[in-house]
């Protein structure tokens, strides 16, 4: 449906060049719900603006449907007019000077398929309908609220029925609750109306509870991708797993390599082992790092019988954040974070035993470190 | 908590006697700077007989001197149709130039953006009188450089073919001499425009000339109709063109009506009869005021929720790169370049013609002449104090005044905020003229000083208003409130919180008012004594004497000094190209 290859754009600015996007490859099939994840100046926004012709890539080829819209190297551009797509900007983009109804209906108004007046008519109301909106048709667009505007913003780009929708972070100008809402809303209906989809957002829990696939990005380039689960339980680096939401980082040495594909490993200081699956690639006596979320540390006030992946420490911090308290437990060095549904009993300074989740850790080289810098 | 809060709400309320004595004295200067000329002027309207100022033992009420001005068919078949027409003419030129100009520098991707915006700024910050010399000797019928070099082109005798002296002449110079203000406001407003409204409209399909006639335009409208108005009012206003272009042509238009009942050729001024003429022009004046502030309010509601500012995509020009350098350069040629060239020619050659041959009779005589005599020092003098001085004057109270409007409660302060903004539609020549009525009939002897030139230009209040209102709305109260609650009384909380705060912008209209102030010619013409004589009105004279080498002169000087300041203003003015 998307194909993306090889895109490159570089900005002159007042610092001499800065090149914005470094080579990015993706695809997305009809359908689907694709979210470009990272923080801001990670060139995110610049791949969608590529894609929908608001920009010129300098090298690499876009496919929208099959159908060939940019490609450098044989000079080859379709202006943005001339795409089939739908898009939602930032800031809405709601024209002041028309009001609600001709917002929505100025997408058939300019691309010119005859239709009748009253055609156009029913288009808008349903396109309006659609996002809640039906009795709010000639408000002067001037004296609608952000949430409002929004809900304009993405019937207007939804009228004409497009093959792709472009959302440009949609929901980062309205405040928390609304946005809330609106995520809910969104998904809903782009599910709905089953239409493929790229969304653009710094946000990790908007991109992980919306989309199909995640491509992390940062500094011009897509460092993983792969279905919500993927990113958030397997990240491939430091820089993804931090960026997802909080995570614990233990450094360890490899012991053996066990043949079922169980790797023991010895943490730092000798504060305990740990048995995980762990792939063929790495060797004995290499230093790895591994990525555990807080979710995924169980915490004891007894002794568990079971010793495999325990680790004993002492509880230093107990945050009570209602729906859940957050245990930062020192185990030798390291101060690991736990996070466990509901209030609880235990007190700061008593004894306790962490359980890890041998299945939700992410393993990788600790070489990673160097380009990790979003925590 | 709560015993902070009162506290803080306390300390406001209470301005302390200091404070309230600040205050009031900034209301009333500002009340007197702004409405005692013109209450003066309204009152000499209707006092008689002519020879007589208004108050003067012997003057008495009368309405002689509407009925003489008013049942005046001359009035009706030459001063309104011609100061329409050049209004209109010289608002047209300027409309299309500067928005043809301001387009091109905010959206394309011409190549010497900034060049070219420097250069715009020129015309601005001289004075008009520099420029009105400067094309009358470039078109001027018979010698003008540019009719010489047409003529010897085609091989024509006689005079012409280009006359500035015509109605035509004088649109398109005061048109040109409009234009960098017109400009400024077409650039901000276009600048201001979240670019995403362009975005959205061909991302639903409409191709760009679609998408320009359908969002760009409408969307604009407001923001492009408020600079039409308020350069509408300048260009009725306006004196120095009309006068020296103008008159040669026998075009009289209403401020020029004006002048001549104050300087007649054969007699004493008649004050009465000058104030009957100006008043309906002054109501005229405030009327596009008034349109113009409903505009701006329009403006203001258009605003909408902007993103993370991403740069708008410079439209590419293509092959129209070209005409559109070519349009730029033909503007900054005509409005800045041969006009310098000519008068830095003229101070050092006189009326020879500009070729190699000629460049042996350089003389620095003009320079030399100029430098002995005493007069042109004390111009120099009185040009920077009176400019310093009256802008300074403006500042300090518009800061105060801005101060209550934005944040004291009190009662009438929208009155006030009215009443400063006001002041940008009297005429220049009414402002000179109802000074010169005020400062005659009160008996305290400064006129014919440079003190009556301070306070005749310190009624331009709305321009150091409007600049700290804005400055002063983006200061957070609780900065203010955060001095209350540390014990900072008032006064102290002014000074050593909201005035270094408010620094850049009262900055700005400190060097804006200077630039006024340097510039101005209309109200010390009309206040010219031989002791309070400033640069551009001796520039003025000596042109008028014939003088052309020593008026040329003064003009390479003024031109010396403004130079370092537009490279000044250019940092004011040119928007930062913001990365991403």
């Amino acid at each position: 449906m998307l194909t993306v290859t090889g895109l490159t754009k570089t900005f002159q600015t007042s610092e001499g060049p800065a090149q914005a996007v470094k080579g990015v490859d993706f695809k997305i099939s009809e359908g689907e719900f694709y979210t470009l994840l990272g923080p801001s100046g990670c060139g995110k926004t610049t791949t969608l603006r590529c894609i929908a012709g608001l920009e010129k890539p300098d090298d690499g080829q876009i496919k929208i449907e099959g159908r060939l819209v940019a490609d450098p190297s044989r000079r080859m551009f379709i202006p943005t007019h001339e795409r089939d797509i739908g898009m939602v900007f930032q800031s809405y983009a709601i024209w002041p000077h028309l009001d609600v109804f001709d917002n929505v209906g100025y997408p058939l108004k300019v691309r010119r398929r005859r239709q009748s007046k009253t055609e156009i008519e029913d288009r808008v109301i349903e396109a309006l309908s659609l996002v809640g909106m039906e009795d709010l048709a000639h408000r002067p667009s001037t004296k609608l609220s952000g949430g409002q505007q929004q809900r304009v913003a993405l019937a207007r780009a939804l009228i004409h029925r497009p093959k792709l929708l472009l959302l440009d972070e949609p929901l980062s100008n309205l405040d928390a609750k609304l946005r809330e809402q609106m995520r809910i809303e969104l998904e809903d209906m782009v599910s709905r109306i089953a239409i493929t989809t790229l969304y653009v957002t710094h946000d990790q829990s908007e991109a992980l509870s919306m989309s199909d696939r995640i491509a992390v990005m940062s500094e011009g380039l897509i460092v993983q991708e792969g279905t919500p689960r993927e990113v958030y339980n397997q990240p491939n680096g430091n820089f993804v797993a931090a960026f997802l939401g909080n995570a614990n980082f233990i450094t360890a040495a490899v012991l053996k390599q066990s043949p079922n594909g169980i790797g023991h490993l010895k943490l730092n200081d000798e504060v305990g082992q740990l048995q995980l699956s762990l792939p063929d690639q790495f060797k004995t006596g290499e230093i790895v790092e591994i990525v555990v979320r807080p979710e995924n540390i169980r915490v004891n006030q007894i002794q568990p019988l079971d010793l495999t992946n325990v680790l004993e420490g002492k509880i230093e911090r107990i945050d009570f954040q209602g729906g859940q308290s957050e245990f930062f437990v020192r185990v030798g060095s390291l101060l690991l974070r736990s996070v466990v549904g509901g209030a609880t009993d235990a007190t700061p300074g008593a004894q306790t035993w962490l359980t890890i989740d041998a299945n939700q850790c992410a393993v990788f080289t600790k070489k990673n470190i160097d380009n990790a810098d979003a925590t | 908590m709560n015993a902070i809060t009162n506290a803080v709400q306390r300390r406001c309320g209470e301005l302390g006697v200091t404070g309230v004595f600040v205050l009031a004295f900034a209301i009333v200067a500002a009340v007197y700077f702004v409405s005692a000329p013109l209450v003066m002027m309204l009152a000499s309207a209707f006092r008689g007989p002519d020879d007589l100022l208004p108050f003067e033992s012997g003057a008495d009420w009368t309405l002689d001197h509407f009925t003489e001005v008013y049942f005046n068919p001359l009035l009706y078949q030459e001063t309104i149709p011609q100061t329409l027409s050049f209004g209109i003419g010289a608002v047209a030129v300027a409309f299309i130039t500067a928005f043809t100009l301001a387009w091109l520098v905010e959206r394309t991707d011409i190549p010497g953006r900034n060049i070219i915006f420097t250069f715009i700024l020129f015309p601005l910050l001289i004075p008009t009188v520099i420029l009105a010399i400067a094309w009358i000797f470039m078109f001027g019928p018979n010698a003008g450089w540019v009719n010489v070099a047409i003529r010897s082109f085609l091989n024509m005798d006689g005079s012409g073919p280009i006359n500035i002296f015509t109605m035509g002449g004088l649109i398109v110079a005061q048109g040109a001499s409009l234009t960098p203000f017109v400009f400024l406001l077409l650039a901000a407003a276009l600048r201001s425009m979240n670019p995403s409204l362009e975005e959205a409209s061909v991302a639903s399909g409409a191709s760009p000339l679609e998408t320009f006639f359908k969002v760009t335009i409408p969307v604009l409208r407001p923001g492009i109709l408020a600079p039409l108005i308020l350069a509408g009012l300048i260009a009725i206003e306006q004196f120095e063109l009309p006068l020296i272009i103008g008159m040669p042509a026998r075009i009289n238009v209403f401020s020029i009506r004006i002048f001549f009942e104050l300087n007649p050729d054969d007699q004493l001024p008649i004050y009465g009869r000058a104030a009957a003429l100006a008043i309906p022009f002054l109501f005229f004046g405030f009327a596009l005021l008034l349109l113009y502030n409903y505009l701006v309010k329009q403006a203001d509601s258009f605003v909408t929720v902007t993103g993370k500012g991403y740069r708008p995509a410079r439209f590419a020009l293509g092959k129209w790169k070209w005409p559109a350098l070519a349009f730029a350069t033909t503007y900054i040629l005509f409005a800045a370049l041969l006009p310098a060239l000519v008068l830095i020619w003229i101070s050092f050659f006189g009326y020879e013609t500009p070729t190699l041959a000629n460049l042996s009779k350089f003389s620095h005589s003009a320079y030399a002449e100029l430098f002995q005599e005493q007069r042109f020092y004390s111009a120099v003098g009185n040009t920077f104090l009176v400019a310093t001085l009256s802008a300074s004057i403006l500042v300090i109270i518009g800061a105060m005044i801005s101060w209550i409007v934005v944040r004291s409660k009190m009662w009438g302060r929208n009155i006030l905020d009215f009443f400063s903004f006001v002041s940008i539609g009297i005429p220049s020549v009414i402002a000179g003229f109802a000074a010169m009525i005020l400062y005659l009939s009160i008996p305290i002897g400064i006129y014919g000083t440079v003190w009556v030139l301070v306070l005749a230009y310190c009624y331009r209040l709305a321009v150091t208003t409007r600049l700290s209102r804005a400055g002063l709305m983006q200061l957070h109260r609780e900065l203010e409130e955060a001095s209350y609650a540390s014990g900072g009384s008032w006064l102290t909380t002014i000074r050593r919180v909201v005035l270094p705060l408010m620094g850049p912008s009262l900055m700005a209209s400190f060097i804006l008012l200077f630039i006024v102030g340097f510039r101005e010619f209309t109200v010390p013409l009309i206040l010219q004594s031989e002791e309070n004589m400033v640069l551009s009105v001796i520039l003025w004279r000596l042109f008028e004497n014939g003088e052309a080498a020593k008026s040329a002169a003064v003009a390479t000087l003024i031109m010396a000094l403004v130079i370092p300041v537009i490279f000044f203003m250019r940092k004011i003015f040119l928007p930062k190209e913001d990365m991403r």
